[in-house]
């Protein structure tokens, strides 16, 4: 049994477009500081779901709370890793990463803390001067992460972050996440529809279903230490068993 | 190559152009020997006179420059002055524009020349000319801020809200960032539009100075040198004041990607 307290609660989530069901009646607890993965396949509704749970979308029915009341960004502390690039080409690096606290009201010594700070732990002081047009793929979404980091949110929700990254600079960012993760211990949900990613970084895995997407298995990975080794015997067992679920759709 | 070498490269080719014409130019003259057909020589001659004695009237070149010089500003200063917030309000608040498109989009369409006659009509001196102008250049700049707004990223606008921006954040911040290089394009458009517009509208306009004008004094006694003396002022003030734009551009909106196809 979990005694860890639930920060972020869904229940009975359901998301329609006209006849289409996206969302279909999705239950689970996120608890505080936990790193939870959403695996899913691709167009099964990811992005819709985590566009609902933050309320960028309204949902048809069901809620999402956290610590029992409804989300809200101007109460709740949520940060957003987006599926595809975010960074605002006018802002330097330093300036997309400030902009959540600029927006938050916070002092300018506070800022220029707390962005020295999270820049160096993403290796990306060095360019905090450049224009995201300046720096490479991997880099911009680093500066992504560094921005949802920098607030120290309540929520943060990452939608296939490094869906267009090659594997190594994957690899390395996924690495410099956990290595944050655990330094900040933020409360996650990582959406994605890689399996080796899902095992690597997370404590708990939902698996989801196609349309309509609902919970098919909760996976728990967070006896594994980081880092992890996949070759380990129990991160291959972990593995297989998630890409079995995976393979009975 | 850097990029010192390649701007003196850039230069050196459009100087050749330049003298490639300019040759061709005198060769065509000299096989056409007729008066209405000057050499660049005699173009030459003509705006020495013009800029030494002044016009058949005495009005000197520069004063017939500064006078439309004058017009072009105040049109397209109002022009911008009311077709960028326009355009802003209306694609922010997109029920404004839909509701008032059967007014403004016909009159788009009418020709600012086609006001020339109800400009003469209603209008006196300076304000005649700043009112033609300022309808040519404020429907480039109104339509290019009003669209540009419509395609604002709408990631950028979910990154401000998630972390709990209000609307006048999201405008300033977001919104109006990421219109500023399309508005720039469009008030290019605009200036070009306003030196068609201030020609037509000085050559029909009843004053005496002005670069339209000079052209119009010009081709009633059929004296070529000077008439291409007027356009070629025109074709130059015109891309001096677009280089300033692009340099201002440049410099403003350095974040841009630069694209190439080399």
């Amino acid at each position: 049994m979990n005694t860890r307290k639930a920060k972020i609660q869904v229940k009975d989530l359901s998301k329609h477009f006209g006849e289409l069901v996206v969302l279909s009646h999705m239950n689970f607890d996120i608890y505080d500081g936990e790193f939870l993965c959403v695996v899913g396949p691709t167009g099964c509704g990811k992005t819709t779901f985590c566009n609902v749970v933050t309320r960028l979308l309204p949902s048809t029915d069901g809620s999402v709370t956290v610590e029992d009341e409804p989300v809200n960004f101007k109460k709740h502390n949520i940060a957003f890793v987006f599926q595809e690039p975010s960074c605002l080409p006018w802002r330097t690096v330093w300036d997309n990463v400030k902009i959540g606290l600029e927006i938050k009201g916070y002092s300018k010594k506070d800022i220029k803390d707390k962005v020295s700070e999270v820049l160096e732990l993403t290796g990306l002081t060095k360019f905090k001067d450049f224009f995201p047009n300046q720096i490479s793929a991997g880099m911009k979404q680093r500066v992504a992460i560094a921005r949802s980091f920098v607030t120290e949110p309540d929520m943060l929700l990452m939608d296939e972050p490094f869906g267009q990254l090659d594997t190594s600079t994957r690899f390395h960012i996924e690495s410099s996440l956990v290595k944050l993760w655990e330094r900040k211990k933020q409360t996650i949900i990582f959406v994605t529809h890689n399996l080796e990613e899902a095992v690597y970084m997370s404590e708990r895995i939902l698996v989801c279903t196609p349309k309509p997407t609902t919970i098919k298995k909760e996976v728990q990975v967070g006896h594994l230490p980081h880092p992890r080794d996949i070759t380990d015997p129990e991160f291959v067992r972990i593995r297989r068993e998630v890409t079995d679920l995976v393979r009975w759709w | 190559m850097d990029k010192r070498t390649n701007q003196l490269k850039t230069v050196a080719y459009n100087l050749l152009s330049v003298a490639i014409v300019a040759l061709l130019w005198t060769m065509f003259a000299a096989w056409q020997n007729s008066p209405y057909f000057p050499s660049p020589a005699e173009i030459w001659k003509a705006f020495v006179g013009l800029a030494t004695k002044g016009d058949i009237e005495g009005v000197s070149l520069s004063a017939h420059i500064w006078a439309s010089l004058v017009r072009i500003f105040a049109g397209f200063v109002a022009a911008c002055v009311l077709g960028i917030p326009l355009g802003l309000a209306m694609g922010l608040w997109p029920k404004l524009y839909n509701r008032t498109r059967a007014i403004l989009e016909p009159i788009r369409f009418i020709p600012p020349i086609a006001w020339i006659p109800m400009a003469i009509v209603l209008l006196v001196g300076f304000g005649r000319y700043v009112f033609l102008i300022w309808l040519g250049a404020f429907f480039p700049i109104f339509i290019t801020t009003l669209l540009s707004v419509t395609r604002v990223n709408p990631v950028h606008v979910n990154v401000a809200k998630v972390f709990g921006a209000k609307r006048s954040y999201i405008i300033r911040k977001i919104v109006i960032p990421s219109v500023l290089p399309d508005i720039a394009t469009g008030m290019r458009v605009g200036l070009g539009i306003a030196w068609m517009c201030i020609v037509a509208a000085e050559m029909i306009g009843g004053e005496m100075v002005g670069i339209g004008r000079l052209i119009l004094k010009y081709a009633e006694l059929l004296r070529m040198g000077e008439i291409i003396v007027g356009m070629l002022v025109i074709g130059i003030i015109g891309f001096i004041m677009n280089e300033i734009f692009i340099m201002v551009e440049n410099r403003l909106f350095r974040w841009r990607s630069e694209v190439s196809i080399d």
